[in-house]
């Protein structure tokens, strides 16, 4: 176990800065997830931290050691491929043993580990297989497998789940978020998909345009989004924007009216998450609307309205609720559950008393 | 009555793969007539092609006096001593010949199966300064003409005193030569994922570990697709043996036929077929034997 | 420093045979051939500077410009015959053919044996004037030339055996056609698109890269050609020089007369016409070949 401490971390191709001097500390025993939208850098700083890829500038260290200059195989770290990267001249039992046996480990220690990987994956009948024979689950544990019986300090997981069906990426979610528990190894973990992020990690890193927007666990990123950007990131469906205008510590919000706000004058904006938009009267600010669309999932529904003035906003009401297509609602909004963002896309103080 | 399907075990749903298949039929089916006209002209068309070597072969087993203004293929008589005179015809016997034929092109395969995946491997898998530039340079050389550099390269290996040796045919194929066989197997290369390489890179392999562990084992098909094709091309090959070889010892089979031609042992056709059946016997089999390959290796590559 | 080694040492290492090669056998020799082709040479004797006289030599020389012309001719009809008749086969194989594993090795078993000697035999005897193809022409009435030793016949029989080896641009051509989606020729039908419609609004077009680089690579084949050419003229290009191609001419000069000097002027010459017929084709192809992906 290890922790991995990144700073001022760049990454050029050519010209072009991608990843620009990102400080982040992974505490030893972490499940930390670096999430973004495609192109955001995410992987590359994954990469650089694994040793697949230079640093341009600043340093990562493992541990106490500075890795810049070391080799990807003397990082003492594993790391699990999007593609899975199963070597596909070799059986199960061979893809598990390959890294074990560059390191000249002694023949019965790594049938050992091959063996505590197999039993810990359930995939001990699978080892004389070869990949192609396997599906894509069964893939995805060798990978797993492949990963673990190194023992390393730190595991490295480039979205992982990403080429398998719904249904799966559910069970394996399940599966890797048991498999932290029992070994407790610090863990970085890739993915674009914010509900993965959510579900796994002990704390996450948002990332955007090569830089880190916030770190922070589920709950503070859920409920206290340092900017613009994580809070529409995070969450699904996404967080209603309103614009508005402040002036003298008043902000209006067209179809809303007023509100007060501790942020500069000028446009800002207000955002609400759709579970906390209440359809009837019952809130510190109300507008009337349309339903133009009702999506019915099952436990809840989505309720897609227009306001007078022409803007759309999303409702998540209760699956008993009875909404049709073309029905004249109020929309009501509660203040606490409001976030105020100024110009620059930050997120304002909250106001703290009634205007 | 409606449901009977349903009762007892269901009828089993076809694969995707069945159900393409069955489609493919139901096409096929509705352009029959088409498809006739097109086997007949096909039919007629292999006929053509394959027909001189029918007679080639026919020819072999003839009396002299049959093989020419004669259409048909089928010998009055069987001279199998076609076979055994041409083999003894020479001052030198075919033994010889196919001997020589056999060890120039069995070096020059495993030169250029070397030579040629190491480079490939450097150019397909590993970053290194200029090497858009060397790569560029290797594609021209796949333009140049044997004949511009073969004056030069003869008088370097007349100067080398490599000339009358076998030296001047098979070391070109330790240097990957032929850029042909690098450029198959960049293009083989390149479709290997690269996340093995830095799954390998992660189970501790060095770049040549990486080449002998993963990449080769992955890429059989391409080494031997550029086996055969080296194999069929250094078998053939007549240029370098007619500039360097002197010594109808040294001779290698293309060179021996010629020669046979040029004995003005006029009369002795059905011989002189029967050491050029044999000549391309090797080749005949490899090409049935391993024409899958062969064919999806030029699908690939655009070779020659 | 050391991360400059260290980054560049494994690639070097791997390529270094061919960068052997490269330098010794490619551009050395493409160099001190240049150098030679201002030079007197017997390849005993030290070669001796003479400038420009090869090349004055060659504008005034015969032969040069009969080389030069038998291989255009073979070029220029030997290559775009070949290739019709590949597409056309290739055409026919293209979709729904039973068998057609068994058709595309026997077209393609040809091309494999072509750069044979042994075939380079057969070819002279089919020819011969009483050989198998007047033969057939006499089944049919028609009383064939005397195709080898009539200089206006002879080089018929190379650009036979070169359409002959149709078989390799066919396969290129086969995979080519595969690539066309066949949603392209469905959507033409519903547009009403005839056959001949189809062809030439959508395969033409589509295949137009693999034609382009079909043409180049059997144009730059044809320039080289040389064994056929070599044998069935009797290793010197008769009769009465028809069947000089350019190779077997420079093939002569250096190794026949020793003239090593004048052959390497030769040998440029080969190579800027192959250079020029190459960029020409590239140049003219982007008004002709459209790429899928191409930006607007």
């Amino acid at each position: 176990m290890a922790a991995v401490t990144l700073s001022e971390v760049r990454k050029s191709y050519g010209g072009l800065e991608v990843v620009h001097g990102i400080d982040l500390e992974v505490k030893s025993g972490e499940f930390l997830v670096l999430v973004g939208p495609s192109g955001c850098g995410k992987s590359t700083l994954l990469r650089m931290i694994a040793g697949l890829e230079e640093i341009t500038d600043g340093t990562i260290a493992i541990g106490e050691r500075i890795v810049n200059d070391v080799p990807a195989s003397q990082r003492n770290l594993s790391m699990v491929f999007q593609s899975y990267a199963l070597y596909p001249h070799m059986s199960v039992r061979k893809n598990l043993a390959f890294g074990l046996t560059n390191l000249r480990m002694p023949r019965p220690e790594i049938e050992r580990r091959v063996a505590e990987a197999a039993k810990i994956l359930q995939i001990g009948e699978l080892l004389e297989r070869k990949p192609r024979q396997l599906s894509g689950g069964q893939k995805q544990r060798v990978a797993i497998g492949r990963a673990i019986v190194r023992e390393p300090q730190l595991f490295l997981f480039d979205e992982p789940l990403s080429n398998l069906d719904a249904e799966l990426r559910v069970q394996m979610r399940v599966e890797l978020a048991n498999l932290y528990n029992r070994l407790g190894t610090t863990m970085i973990y890739v993915t674009h998909d914010q509900v993965e992020a959510m579900t796994m990690a002990t704390r996450i890193a948002v990332l955007s345009k090569g830089n880190i927007e916030q770190v922070g666990t589920p709950y503070e990123l859920y409920n206290f989004p340092r900017n613009r950007f994580v809070a529409t990131f995070i969450g699904s469906p996404k967080m209603n924007i309103l614009e508005a205008n402040a002036m003298g510590g008043a902000a209006t919000v067209a179809d809303f009216g007023t509100l007060p706000v501790v942020v500069p004058d000028g446009p800002i904006s207000v955002g609400i998450r759709p579970e906390q938009v209440l359809i009837g009267r019952d809130g510190d600010l109300v507008a009337e609307g349309k339903v133009t669309l009702v999506e019915y999932l099952g436990s809840e529904i989505f309720v897609h309205l227009r306001l007078a003035s022409g803007r759309d906003m999303l409702a998540k009401a209760a699956n008993t609720a009875q909404h049709k297509i073309g029905d004249e609602v109020s929309v009501a909004l509660r203040r606490e559950s409001l976030h105020t963002f100024d110009a620059n896309g930050l997120t304002a103080p909250r106001a703290t008393t009634t205007a | 009555m409606a449901d009977t399907t349903l009762v007892g075990a269901a009828p089993t749903h076809p694969t995707t793969a069945q159900i393409a298949a069955a489609i493919r039929e139901e096409r096929a089916r509705r352009g029959k007539r088409a498809a006739l006209l097109k086997h007949i002209f096909l039919i007629i068309t292999s006929l053509v092609m394959i027909y001189p070597l029918i007679w080639m072969l026919a020819s072999s087993l003839k009396p002299d006096n049959q093989i020419f203004g004669n259409l048909g293929l089928w010998p009055s008589e069987l001279r199998w001593e076609n076979y055994t005179a041409g083999w003894n015809a020479m001052a030198v016997s075919f033994t010889r010949f196919f001997l020589n034929s056999t060890f120039v092109t069995v070096l020059s395969v495993i030169g250029n199966v070397i030579s040629c995946s190491f480079a490939a491997y450097a150019f397909a898998r590993l970053e290194f300064s200029g090497k858009n530039i060397w790569f560029a340079l290797m594609m021209m050389t796949l333009m140049i003409p044997y004949h511009v550099v073969l004056i030069p390269q003869y008088i370097l290996f007349l100067k080398a005193g490599w000339v009358d040796s076998y030296l001047p045919l098979i070391v070109p194929r330790f240097l990957a030569g032929d850029a042909f066989f690098i450029f198959l197997m960049v293009q083989f290369f390149r479709q290997l994922p690269r996340d093995l390489d830095e799954a390998a890179m992660i189970d501790g392999c060095n770049p040549f570990k990486i080449y002998w562990a993963i990449i080769l084992p992955l890429s059989v098909p391409a080494m031997a697709t550029a086996a055969i094709f080296s194999f069929i091309w250094t078998w053939e090959d007549f240029l370098g043996p007619l500039v360097y070889l002197n010594d109808m010892r040294d001779y290698t089979v293309p060179l021996a036929l010629r020669s046979f031609i040029a004995q003005d042992s006029v009369s002795a056709y059905g011989q002189l077929f029967a050491m050029s059946v044999l000549s391309i016997v090797p080749i005949v089999i490899f090409f049935i034997i391993f024409q899958r390959l062969i064919i999806r290796g030029i699908a690939m590559s655009g070779l020659k | 420093m050391n991360k400059f080694i260290r980054r560049n040492l494994a690639g070097y290492t791997f390529l270094l045979p061919w960068l052997i090669g490269f330098f010794a056998l490619a551009v050395g020799p493409i160099v001190s051939s240049l150098y030679l082709s201002f030079t007197d040479y017997d390849a005993v004797a030290a070669p001796s500077w003479i400038g420009l006289e090869n090349y004055e030599f060659m504008v005034k020389d015969r032969r040069f410009w009969k080389a030069l012309s038998v291989t255009f001719s073979f070029v220029v009809i030997s290559v775009p015959a070949k290739l019709v008749f590949a597409l056309a086969v290739a055409m026919i194989l293209d979709r729904g053919v039973r068998a057609i594993g068994w058709y595309r090795a026997l077209f393609y078993l040809p091309s494999i044996l072509g750069g044979s000697i042994a075939v380079a035999v057969l070819w002279r005897q089919l020819f011969e004037n009483d050989g198998l193809v007047n033969t057939l022409l006499g089944v049919v009435g028609v009383d064939g030339p005397n195709w080898l030793s009539d200089p206006r016949y002879s080089l018929t029989t190379l650009i036979v055996l070169a359409v002959w080896q149709f078989g390799s641009p066919m396969l290129i051509f086969l995979a080519g056609l595969r690539a066309i989606p066949q949603e392209l020729y469905e959507a033409a039908e519903i547009d009403a698109a005839g056959k001949f419609r189809r062809f030439f609004a959508i395969t033409l077009p589509l295949l137009a890269p693999v034609i382009f680089f079909n043409l180049v690579l059997q144009m730059i084949e044809a320039f080289k050609s040389f064994s056929g050419a070599f044998v069935i003229s009797g290793g010197k290009g008769a009769p009465l020089d028809s069947l000089l191609f350019f190779t077997v001419y420079l093939y002569n000069e250096a190794f026949s007369y020793f003239r090593m000097g004048y052959a390497s002027a030769l040998a440029w010459v080969l190579l800027l016409i192959i250079a020029v017929f190459t960029a020409v084709a590239f140049w003219t192809s982007k008004y002709w070949v459209h790429y899928e992906n191409e930006r607007s």
